[in-house]
Protein backbone atom coordinates (compact mmCIF):
# COMPACT_ATOMS: atom_id res chain seq x y z
CA UNK A 1 0.00 0.00 0.00
CA UNK A 2 1.23 2.99 -0.71
CA UNK A 3 1.17 5.47 2.54
CA UNK A 4 -1.51 7.99 2.48
CA UNK A 5 0.36 10.02 5.52
CA UNK A 6 3.32 12.35 5.13
CA UNK A 7 6.51 12.10 6.54
CA UNK A 8 6.87 13.71 10.31
CA UNK A 9 9.93 15.00 8.55
CA UNK A 10 8.62 17.81 5.91
CA UNK A 11 11.86 17.77 4.05
CA UNK A 12 12.16 14.43 3.37
CA UNK A 13 8.18 14.73 2.15
CA UNK A 14 9.08 17.60 -0.25
CA UNK A 15 12.53 15.60 -1.73
CA UNK A 16 10.09 12.33 -2.56
CA UNK A 17 7.55 14.73 -4.62
CA UNK A 18 10.72 15.98 -6.30
CA UNK A 19 11.82 13.19 -7.36
CA UNK A 20 8.30 12.24 -8.01
CA UNK A 21 8.28 16.29 -10.02
CA UNK A 22 11.69 14.55 -11.77
CA UNK A 23 10.62 11.36 -13.16
CA UNK A 24 6.98 12.68 -14.68
CA UNK A 25 8.90 15.08 -16.14
CA UNK A 26 11.84 13.39 -17.51
CA UNK A 27 8.62 10.73 -18.57
CA UNK A 28 6.94 14.23 -20.62
CA UNK A 29 9.81 14.61 -22.57
CA UNK A 30 10.46 10.92 -23.77
CA UNK A 31 7.34 10.83 -24.65
CA UNK A 32 7.40 13.69 -26.72
CA UNK A 33 10.31 11.99 -28.04
CA UNK A 34 8.40 8.84 -30.03
CA UNK A 35 5.94 10.68 -31.14
CA UNK A 36 8.28 13.47 -32.60
CA UNK A 37 10.49 10.00 -34.05
CA UNK A 38 7.06 8.49 -35.10
CA UNK A 39 5.98 11.48 -37.10
CA UNK A 40 9.56 11.26 -38.64
CA UNK A 41 9.01 8.27 -40.19
CA UNK A 42 5.49 7.88 -40.73
CA UNK A 43 4.63 11.57 -41.99
CA UNK A 44 8.15 12.11 -43.36
CA UNK A 45 8.52 15.34 -40.84
CA UNK A 46 12.01 16.44 -41.09
CA UNK A 47 11.56 18.71 -37.86
CA UNK A 48 10.22 15.71 -35.40
CA UNK A 49 13.55 14.11 -37.14
CA UNK A 50 15.77 16.99 -35.98
CA UNK A 51 13.48 17.72 -32.88
CA UNK A 52 14.04 14.28 -31.08
CA UNK A 53 17.61 13.68 -30.86
CA UNK A 54 18.28 17.10 -29.60
CA UNK A 55 16.15 16.75 -26.06
CA UNK A 56 18.61 13.82 -25.59
CA UNK A 57 21.09 16.25 -23.57
CA UNK A 58 17.85 17.62 -21.40
CA UNK A 59 16.93 13.93 -20.87
CA UNK A 60 20.68 12.54 -19.89
CA UNK A 61 21.02 15.39 -17.34
CA UNK A 62 17.12 14.51 -15.58
CA UNK A 63 18.65 11.08 -15.02
CA UNK A 64 21.89 12.11 -13.50
CA UNK A 65 19.47 14.25 -11.11
CA UNK A 66 17.22 11.90 -10.34
CA UNK A 67 20.27 9.68 -9.82
CA UNK A 68 21.64 11.55 -7.79
CA UNK A 69 18.14 13.05 -5.36
CA UNK A 70 18.14 8.97 -5.38
CA UNK A 71 21.65 8.44 -4.02
CA UNK A 72 21.23 11.65 -1.45
CA UNK A 73 17.56 9.96 -0.50
CA UNK A 74 19.30 6.66 0.47
CA UNK A 75 21.96 7.87 2.08
CA UNK A 76 20.15 10.56 4.14
CA UNK A 77 16.62 9.40 4.60
CA UNK A 78 17.33 5.47 5.25
CA UNK A 79 14.08 5.11 3.63
CA UNK A 80 11.94 2.32 4.54
CA UNK A 81 9.39 -0.09 3.51
CA UNK A 82 7.31 1.63 -0.05
CA UNK A 83 9.71 5.05 0.30
CA UNK A 84 12.48 2.35 0.05
CA UNK A 85 10.72 0.84 -3.31
CA UNK A 86 9.80 4.04 -4.72
CA UNK A 87 13.22 5.27 -4.68
CA UNK A 88 14.91 1.94 -6.19
CA UNK A 89 12.13 2.07 -8.80
CA UNK A 90 12.87 5.78 -9.57
CA UNK A 91 16.50 4.42 -10.14
CA UNK A 92 15.66 1.67 -12.46
CA UNK A 93 12.85 3.69 -13.90
CA UNK A 94 14.75 7.18 -15.33
CA UNK A 95 17.21 4.08 -16.91
CA UNK A 96 14.37 2.18 -19.05
CA UNK A 97 13.07 6.03 -19.55
CA UNK A 98 16.90 7.25 -21.16
CA UNK A 99 16.75 4.02 -22.97
CA UNK A 100 13.49 4.63 -25.09
CA UNK A 101 14.60 8.28 -25.45
CA UNK A 102 17.74 6.52 -26.79
CA UNK A 103 15.65 4.70 -28.66
CA UNK A 104 13.13 7.31 -30.01
CA UNK A 105 15.99 9.63 -31.80
CA UNK A 106 17.77 6.77 -33.35
CA UNK A 107 14.42 5.73 -35.48
CA UNK A 108 14.55 9.92 -35.74
CA UNK A 109 17.51 10.04 -36.85
CA UNK A 110 17.27 6.93 -39.19
CA UNK A 111 13.73 7.56 -40.79
CA UNK A 112 16.07 10.60 -43.08
CA UNK A 113 17.88 8.24 -44.09
CA UNK A 114 15.32 6.25 -46.93
CA UNK A 115 13.16 7.52 -49.19
CA UNK A 116 9.68 5.70 -50.04
CA UNK A 117 8.40 8.21 -52.70
CA UNK A 118 9.15 5.45 -55.63
CA UNK A 119 7.90 2.33 -53.51
CA UNK A 120 4.76 0.92 -52.89
CA UNK A 121 6.05 -0.43 -49.64
CA UNK A 122 2.75 0.74 -47.16
CA UNK A 123 3.53 1.99 -43.42
CA UNK A 124 0.28 1.63 -42.15
CA UNK A 125 1.76 -1.17 -39.69
CA UNK A 126 4.37 0.75 -38.46
CA UNK A 127 1.93 3.67 -37.73
CA UNK A 128 -0.34 1.04 -35.40
CA UNK A 129 2.00 -0.34 -34.20
CA UNK A 130 3.63 3.05 -33.17
CA UNK A 131 0.30 4.14 -31.60
CA UNK A 132 0.14 1.50 -29.70
CA UNK A 133 3.38 1.62 -28.20
CA UNK A 134 2.64 5.24 -27.63
CA UNK A 135 -0.45 4.70 -26.26
CA UNK A 136 1.65 1.92 -23.90
CA UNK A 137 4.25 4.55 -23.03
CA UNK A 138 1.55 7.22 -22.29
CA UNK A 139 -0.43 4.65 -19.38
CA UNK A 140 3.16 3.70 -18.41
CA UNK A 141 4.16 6.99 -17.93
CA UNK A 142 0.36 7.76 -15.75
CA UNK A 143 1.34 5.38 -13.51
CA UNK A 144 4.54 6.53 -12.49
CA UNK A 145 3.02 9.79 -11.77
CA UNK A 146 -0.50 8.45 -10.36
CA UNK A 147 1.80 5.96 -8.79
CA UNK A 148 -1.49 3.34 -10.43
CA UNK A 149 -0.56 -0.08 -10.16
CA UNK A 150 -3.87 -0.67 -12.34
CA UNK A 151 -2.38 1.60 -15.04
CA UNK A 152 0.48 -0.40 -15.06
CA UNK A 153 -1.10 -3.97 -15.31
CA UNK A 154 -2.65 -2.52 -18.27
CA UNK A 155 0.63 -2.00 -19.66
CA UNK A 156 1.83 -4.76 -18.80
CA UNK A 157 -0.92 -6.73 -20.51
CA UNK A 158 -1.22 -5.33 -23.58
CA UNK A 159 2.25 -5.56 -24.58
CA UNK A 160 1.58 -8.75 -26.42
CA UNK A 161 0.15 -6.63 -29.11
CA UNK A 162 3.04 -4.89 -29.84
CA UNK A 163 4.99 -7.84 -29.73
CA UNK A 164 2.24 -9.00 -32.63
CA UNK A 165 2.73 -6.15 -34.86
CA UNK A 166 6.54 -6.55 -34.46
CA UNK A 167 6.21 -10.26 -36.25
CA UNK A 168 3.48 -8.65 -38.60
CA UNK A 169 5.98 -5.98 -40.10
CA UNK A 170 9.03 -8.77 -39.92
CA UNK A 171 6.65 -10.81 -42.48
CA UNK A 172 5.39 -7.92 -44.48
CA UNK A 173 9.10 -5.99 -44.64
CA UNK A 174 10.71 -9.65 -46.15
CA UNK A 175 8.32 -10.33 -48.48
CA UNK A 176 8.93 -6.67 -50.28
CA UNK A 177 12.70 -7.47 -49.73
CA UNK A 178 12.25 -10.76 -52.02
CA UNK A 179 9.61 -8.91 -54.36
CA UNK A 180 12.21 -6.47 -55.32
CA UNK A 181 15.87 -6.31 -54.20
CA UNK A 182 15.77 -2.66 -54.65
CA UNK A 183 13.37 -2.49 -51.67
CA UNK A 184 16.24 -3.85 -49.54
CA UNK A 185 17.84 -0.63 -48.35
CA UNK A 186 14.25 0.97 -46.98
CA UNK A 187 13.27 -2.06 -46.27
CA UNK A 188 16.26 -2.99 -43.71
CA UNK A 189 16.16 0.73 -41.96
CA UNK A 190 12.04 0.26 -41.42
CA UNK A 191 13.10 -3.09 -39.70
CA UNK A 192 15.38 -1.42 -37.29
CA UNK A 193 12.72 1.09 -36.41
CA UNK A 194 10.27 -1.82 -35.91
CA UNK A 195 12.81 -3.54 -33.86
CA UNK A 196 13.36 0.14 -31.89
CA UNK A 197 9.26 0.58 -31.45
CA UNK A 198 9.18 -3.11 -29.97
CA UNK A 199 12.52 -2.21 -27.12
CA UNK A 200 10.59 0.91 -26.37
CA UNK A 201 7.16 -1.16 -25.74
CA UNK A 202 9.54 -3.10 -23.28
CA UNK A 203 10.44 -0.57 -21.60
CA UNK A 204 7.62 0.69 -21.12
CA UNK A 205 6.46 -2.73 -19.58
CA UNK A 206 9.55 -2.63 -17.58
CA UNK A 207 8.36 0.66 -16.14
CA UNK A 208 4.90 -0.62 -15.45
CA UNK A 209 6.70 -3.53 -13.57
CA UNK A 210 8.64 -1.55 -11.47
CA UNK A 211 5.93 0.80 -10.50
CA UNK A 212 3.64 -2.08 -9.57
CA UNK A 213 6.22 -3.35 -7.15
CA UNK A 214 7.10 -0.12 -5.78
CA UNK A 215 3.18 0.50 -5.15
CA UNK A 216 2.04 -2.88 -3.65
CA UNK A 217 5.11 -4.66 -2.84
CA UNK A 218 4.49 -7.60 -4.71
CA UNK A 219 5.98 -8.62 -8.24
CA UNK A 220 4.27 -9.27 -10.85
CA UNK A 221 4.29 -12.69 -12.13
CA UNK A 222 7.70 -13.65 -13.76
CA UNK A 223 5.85 -14.79 -16.87
CA UNK A 224 4.21 -12.39 -18.69
CA UNK A 225 1.63 -12.41 -22.33
CA UNK A 226 4.19 -12.34 -24.82
CA UNK A 227 3.57 -12.55 -28.90
CA UNK A 228 7.65 -12.68 -28.67
CA UNK A 229 7.59 -16.56 -29.63
CA UNK A 230 5.96 -15.88 -32.77
CA UNK A 231 8.40 -13.16 -34.04
CA UNK A 232 11.27 -15.47 -33.20
CA UNK A 233 9.67 -18.50 -35.22
CA UNK A 234 9.14 -15.92 -37.56
CA UNK A 235 12.43 -14.46 -38.00
CA UNK A 236 14.12 -18.48 -37.86
CA UNK A 237 11.70 -19.62 -40.56
CA UNK A 238 12.83 -16.73 -42.59
CA UNK A 239 16.71 -16.96 -42.14
CA UNK A 240 16.24 -20.93 -42.89
CA UNK B 1 1.05 -13.25 10.71
CA UNK B 2 3.90 -15.47 9.05
CA UNK B 3 7.45 -15.96 10.81
CA UNK B 4 9.52 -17.05 7.81
CA UNK B 5 10.94 -14.62 5.17
CA UNK B 6 8.87 -14.17 2.50
CA UNK B 7 9.80 -14.56 -1.21
CA UNK B 8 7.51 -14.54 -4.58
CA UNK B 9 8.55 -18.01 -5.58
CA UNK B 10 6.07 -20.39 -3.33
CA UNK B 11 8.16 -23.49 -3.88
CA UNK B 12 11.16 -21.89 -2.20
CA UNK B 13 9.37 -20.60 0.26
CA UNK B 14 7.83 -24.25 1.08
CA UNK B 15 11.50 -25.17 1.06
CA UNK B 16 13.02 -22.89 2.97
CA UNK B 17 10.10 -22.87 5.95
CA UNK B 18 10.86 -27.04 5.54
CA UNK B 19 14.73 -26.42 6.46
CA UNK B 20 14.92 -22.99 8.40
CA UNK B 21 12.39 -23.14 10.71
CA UNK B 22 14.54 -22.97 13.78
CA UNK B 23 12.49 -24.31 16.76
CA UNK B 24 10.78 -22.06 19.17
CA UNK B 25 12.78 -20.83 22.19
CA UNK B 26 9.56 -19.02 24.26
CA UNK B 27 6.45 -19.17 23.27
CA UNK B 28 3.87 -16.12 24.31
CA UNK B 29 0.09 -16.80 24.68
CA UNK B 30 -2.77 -14.35 25.25
CA UNK B 31 -0.23 -12.41 27.71
CA UNK B 32 -2.05 -9.50 29.56
CA UNK B 33 -0.06 -7.13 31.25
CA UNK B 34 -1.08 -4.69 33.76
CA UNK B 35 0.13 -1.81 35.80
CA UNK B 36 -2.23 -1.41 38.71
CA UNK B 37 -5.78 -1.08 36.85
CA UNK B 38 -3.87 0.44 33.28
CA UNK B 39 -3.49 -2.75 31.06
CA UNK B 40 -0.46 -2.31 29.00
CA UNK B 41 -0.43 -5.68 27.09
CA UNK B 42 -3.42 -6.92 25.53
CA UNK B 43 -3.38 -10.56 24.26
CA UNK B 44 -0.19 -11.33 22.66
CA UNK B 45 0.92 -14.21 21.44
CA UNK B 46 4.21 -14.42 19.44
CA UNK B 47 7.14 -16.92 18.95
CA UNK B 48 10.51 -16.24 19.97
CA UNK B 49 12.81 -18.60 17.54
CA UNK B 50 15.71 -20.68 19.16
CA UNK B 51 19.11 -19.00 18.13
CA UNK B 52 17.70 -16.04 16.24
CA UNK B 53 17.33 -12.11 17.18
CA UNK B 54 14.13 -11.09 17.24
CA UNK B 55 13.74 -7.34 17.50
CA UNK B 56 10.69 -5.32 18.79
CA UNK B 57 9.84 -1.94 17.87
CA UNK B 58 7.08 0.55 18.33
CA UNK B 59 6.82 3.94 19.85
CA UNK B 60 7.54 5.08 22.94
CA UNK B 61 4.72 3.22 25.65
CA UNK B 62 3.47 0.94 23.44
CA UNK B 63 4.29 -2.36 25.64
CA UNK B 64 7.69 -3.41 24.31
CA UNK B 65 9.92 -2.82 27.20
CA UNK B 66 7.03 -4.26 29.21
CA UNK B 67 6.70 -7.64 27.69
CA UNK B 68 10.78 -7.49 27.93
CA UNK B 69 10.45 -7.40 31.71
CA UNK B 70 7.51 -9.99 31.48
CA UNK B 71 10.49 -12.72 30.93
CA UNK B 72 12.60 -12.29 33.81
CA UNK B 73 9.79 -11.78 35.86
CA UNK B 74 10.95 -8.39 36.68
CA UNK B 75 7.67 -7.01 37.53
CA UNK B 76 7.35 -9.05 40.44
CA UNK B 77 9.37 -6.56 42.29
CA UNK B 78 6.74 -4.17 42.04
CA UNK B 79 3.48 -4.63 44.12
CA UNK B 80 0.57 -3.67 41.78
CA UNK B 81 2.06 -5.08 38.45
CA UNK B 82 0.60 -8.45 37.35
CA UNK B 83 0.68 -10.62 33.92
CA UNK B 84 -1.95 -12.72 32.77
CA UNK B 85 -1.44 -15.80 30.10
CA UNK B 86 1.61 -18.09 28.96
CA UNK B 87 5.02 -17.54 28.46
CA UNK B 88 6.11 -20.86 27.72
CA UNK B 89 9.79 -20.91 27.95
CA UNK B 90 11.47 -24.42 27.92
CA UNK B 91 8.11 -26.93 28.44
CA UNK B 92 7.52 -24.28 31.59
CA UNK B 93 5.00 -21.12 32.07
CA UNK B 94 7.32 -18.15 32.98
CA UNK B 95 4.26 -16.86 35.05
CA UNK B 96 4.03 -19.63 37.21
CA UNK B 97 4.39 -17.91 40.65
CA UNK B 98 5.84 -21.30 41.84
CA UNK B 99 8.74 -20.68 39.81
CA UNK B 100 12.35 -20.12 41.28
CA UNK B 101 12.94 -16.64 40.17
CA UNK B 102 16.57 -17.03 40.76
CA UNK B 103 17.19 -19.48 38.26
CA UNK B 104 14.93 -18.32 35.61
CA UNK B 105 17.33 -15.34 35.73
CA UNK B 106 20.45 -17.41 35.42
CA UNK B 107 18.47 -18.84 32.32
CA UNK B 108 17.32 -15.46 30.84
CA UNK B 109 20.02 -12.73 31.36
CA UNK B 110 18.77 -8.73 31.00
CA UNK B 111 21.35 -6.00 29.65
CA UNK B 112 19.61 -2.60 29.91
CA UNK B 113 20.19 0.94 28.08
CA UNK B 114 22.10 2.79 30.54
CA UNK B 115 25.33 0.16 31.63
CA UNK B 116 24.90 -1.27 35.19
CA UNK B 117 28.68 -2.53 35.93
CA UNK B 118 28.38 -3.60 39.99
CA UNK B 119 30.64 -1.11 41.92
CA UNK B 120 33.49 -3.62 41.97
CA UNK B 121 36.11 -4.52 40.22
CA UNK B 122 35.71 -6.05 36.21
CA UNK B 123 36.27 -9.41 37.80
CA UNK B 124 33.98 -9.34 40.13
CA UNK B 125 31.41 -8.17 37.83
CA UNK B 126 31.50 -11.42 36.10
CA UNK B 127 32.28 -13.66 39.05
CA UNK B 128 29.53 -12.56 41.21
CA UNK B 129 26.75 -14.31 38.86
CA UNK B 130 28.41 -17.13 38.71
CA UNK B 131 29.30 -17.47 42.44
CA UNK B 132 25.70 -17.50 43.15
CA UNK B 133 24.64 -20.83 40.59
CA UNK B 134 28.08 -22.60 40.04
CA UNK B 135 30.77 -23.73 42.77
CA UNK B 136 34.18 -23.31 40.65
CA UNK B 137 37.49 -23.24 41.61
CA UNK B 138 39.94 -20.51 41.38
CA UNK B 139 41.48 -21.32 38.11
CA UNK B 140 37.57 -22.57 36.84
CA UNK B 141 36.66 -19.01 37.37
CA UNK B 142 39.55 -17.70 35.63
CA UNK B 143 38.70 -19.18 32.98
CA UNK B 144 35.00 -18.28 32.60
CA UNK B 145 36.15 -14.65 33.40
CA UNK B 146 38.44 -14.89 30.35
CA UNK B 147 36.28 -16.47 28.21
CA UNK B 148 33.23 -14.48 28.31
CA UNK B 149 35.13 -11.31 28.08
CA UNK B 150 37.19 -12.77 24.56
CA UNK B 151 33.27 -13.42 23.76
CA UNK B 152 32.53 -9.59 24.44
CA UNK B 153 35.47 -8.47 22.88
CA UNK B 154 36.15 -7.08 25.76
CA UNK B 155 39.52 -9.26 26.70
CA UNK B 156 42.82 -7.40 24.91
CA UNK B 157 41.56 -4.48 26.50
CA UNK B 158 40.74 -4.93 30.05
CA UNK B 159 43.13 -8.12 30.65
CA UNK B 160 45.97 -5.94 33.04
CA UNK B 161 43.78 -4.38 34.54
CA UNK B 162 40.48 -7.22 36.11
CA UNK B 163 41.64 -6.21 39.73
CA UNK B 164 40.43 -2.35 38.79
CA UNK B 165 36.76 -1.08 39.56
CA UNK B 166 34.34 -1.82 36.59
CA UNK B 167 33.14 2.16 36.71
CA UNK B 168 36.41 3.24 35.13
CA UNK B 169 35.46 1.72 31.97
CA UNK B 170 34.05 3.67 28.80
CA UNK B 171 30.49 3.47 28.43
CA UNK B 172 30.70 1.06 25.48
CA UNK B 173 33.09 -1.26 27.53
CA UNK B 174 30.58 -1.21 30.64
CA UNK B 175 27.93 -2.34 28.36
CA UNK B 176 29.90 -4.96 26.96
CA UNK B 177 31.00 -5.71 30.29
CA UNK B 178 27.17 -6.23 31.20
CA UNK B 179 26.71 -8.65 28.34
CA UNK B 180 29.36 -10.62 29.22
CA UNK B 181 27.83 -10.56 33.09
CA UNK B 182 24.99 -11.69 31.89
CA UNK B 183 26.05 -14.40 29.23
CA UNK B 184 29.19 -16.03 32.34
CA UNK B 185 26.00 -17.81 34.01
CA UNK B 186 25.58 -19.50 30.59
CA UNK B 187 22.06 -18.68 29.84
CA UNK B 188 19.57 -19.79 27.26
CA UNK B 189 18.28 -16.20 26.39
CA UNK B 190 19.31 -13.23 26.23
CA UNK B 191 16.92 -9.87 26.50
CA UNK B 192 18.70 -6.59 25.52
CA UNK B 193 16.44 -3.20 26.43
CA UNK B 194 18.03 -0.60 24.26
CA UNK B 195 21.14 -1.36 24.41
CA UNK B 196 22.92 1.36 22.57
CA UNK B 197 20.87 3.95 23.08
CA UNK B 198 23.64 5.44 24.93
CA UNK B 199 26.45 4.50 23.21
CA UNK B 200 28.55 6.00 20.27
CA UNK B 201 28.49 4.97 17.33
CA UNK B 202 31.70 2.79 17.12
CA UNK B 203 30.66 1.27 20.61
CA UNK B 204 27.21 0.59 18.80
CA UNK B 205 28.94 -1.09 16.45
CA UNK B 206 30.88 -3.47 18.07
CA UNK B 207 27.76 -4.20 20.19
CA UNK B 208 26.05 -5.09 16.94
CA UNK B 209 28.47 -7.69 15.60
CA UNK B 210 28.82 -9.10 19.30
CA UNK B 211 24.94 -9.96 18.80
CA UNK B 212 25.13 -11.61 15.63
CA UNK B 213 28.09 -13.70 17.67
CA UNK B 214 25.82 -14.52 20.41
CA UNK B 215 22.96 -15.73 17.97
CA UNK B 216 25.01 -19.20 17.40
CA UNK B 217 24.68 -19.97 20.97
CA UNK B 218 21.62 -17.62 22.76
CA UNK B 219 17.86 -16.99 21.75
CA UNK B 220 18.56 -12.49 21.89
CA UNK B 221 15.89 -10.16 22.31
CA UNK B 222 16.33 -7.11 21.96
CA UNK B 223 14.28 -4.18 22.26
CA UNK B 224 15.27 -0.58 19.88
CA UNK B 225 14.00 2.46 18.81
CA UNK B 226 16.85 2.85 16.01
CA UNK B 227 14.77 0.84 13.18
CA UNK B 228 18.15 0.48 11.30
CA UNK B 229 19.80 -1.31 13.99
CA UNK B 230 16.68 -3.34 13.87
CA UNK B 231 17.12 -4.07 9.80
CA UNK B 232 20.58 -4.41 10.78
CA UNK B 233 20.36 -7.28 13.74
CA UNK B 234 17.25 -9.16 13.69
CA UNK B 235 16.11 -11.99 11.84
CA UNK B 236 12.87 -11.55 12.71
CA UNK B 237 10.53 -8.02 13.87
CA UNK B 238 7.87 -7.05 15.71
CA UNK B 239 5.75 -3.89 15.72
CA UNK B 240 3.77 -2.99 18.62
CA UNK B 241 1.41 0.25 19.31
CA UNK B 242 -0.64 0.72 21.74
CA UNK B 243 0.06 -2.55 24.00
CA UNK B 244 -1.05 -4.77 21.00
CA UNK B 245 1.90 -6.79 18.45
CA UNK B 246 0.12 -5.20 15.30
CA UNK B 247 2.99 -7.10 13.20
CA UNK B 248 5.82 -9.81 13.24
CA UNK B 249 7.46 -10.89 10.07
CA UNK B 250 10.83 -11.74 8.93
CA UNK B 251 13.35 -8.47 9.28
CA UNK B 252 13.35 -7.78 5.38
CA UNK B 253 9.71 -8.25 4.89
CA UNK B 254 8.87 -5.97 7.08
CA UNK B 255 11.32 -2.99 6.51
CA UNK B 256 10.31 -3.43 2.47
CA UNK B 257 7.02 -4.84 2.31
CA UNK B 258 5.32 -4.73 5.86
CA UNK B 259 1.18 -6.21 5.60
CA UNK B 260 -0.23 -3.46 7.93
CA UNK B 261 -0.42 -0.37 7.37
CA UNK B 262 0.20 0.43 10.82
CA UNK B 263 3.71 -0.43 10.43
CA UNK B 264 4.22 0.78 6.94
CA UNK B 265 3.54 4.17 8.71
CA UNK B 266 5.68 3.96 11.56
CA UNK B 267 8.69 2.98 9.86
CA UNK B 268 8.52 4.88 7.29
CA UNK B 269 8.63 8.28 9.65
CA UNK B 270 4.81 8.60 9.12
CA UNK B 271 3.57 8.47 12.38
CA UNK B 272 1.35 11.04 13.26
Amino acid sequence: MAPEGVHTVKSYEQELSRLRAMMTRMGGIVESQVAQAIAAVTAQDEDAARAAPGQDPQVDALERDVEGLAIRLLALRSPMASDLREIVAALKITGDLERIGDYASSIARRSTRFDLADSRISLSGLTAMGRLVQENLRRAIDAISQQDPERALEVWQSDQGVDEYYTAMFRALVTYMMEDPRNIGPCTHLLFIAKNLERIGDHATNIAERVYYAVTGENLPAYRPRGGLASDAAETSVTR
Amino acid sequence: MSMMPKTSDPTADAQASAAETPPTALEVRDLNFYYGTNQALKNISIDYQRRRVTAMIGPSGCGKSTLLRVFNRMYDLYPGQRAEGEAIFDGVNILDRSLDLNVLRSRIGMVFQKPTPFPMSIYDNIAFGVRLHEKLSRSEMDTRVEDVLTRVALWKEVRDRLRSPAAGLSGGQQQRLCIARSIATRPEMLLLDEPTSALDPISTARIEELLDELKQEFTIVIVTHNMQQAARCADQVAFFYLGTLVEVDAADRMFTNPREKQTQDYITGRFG
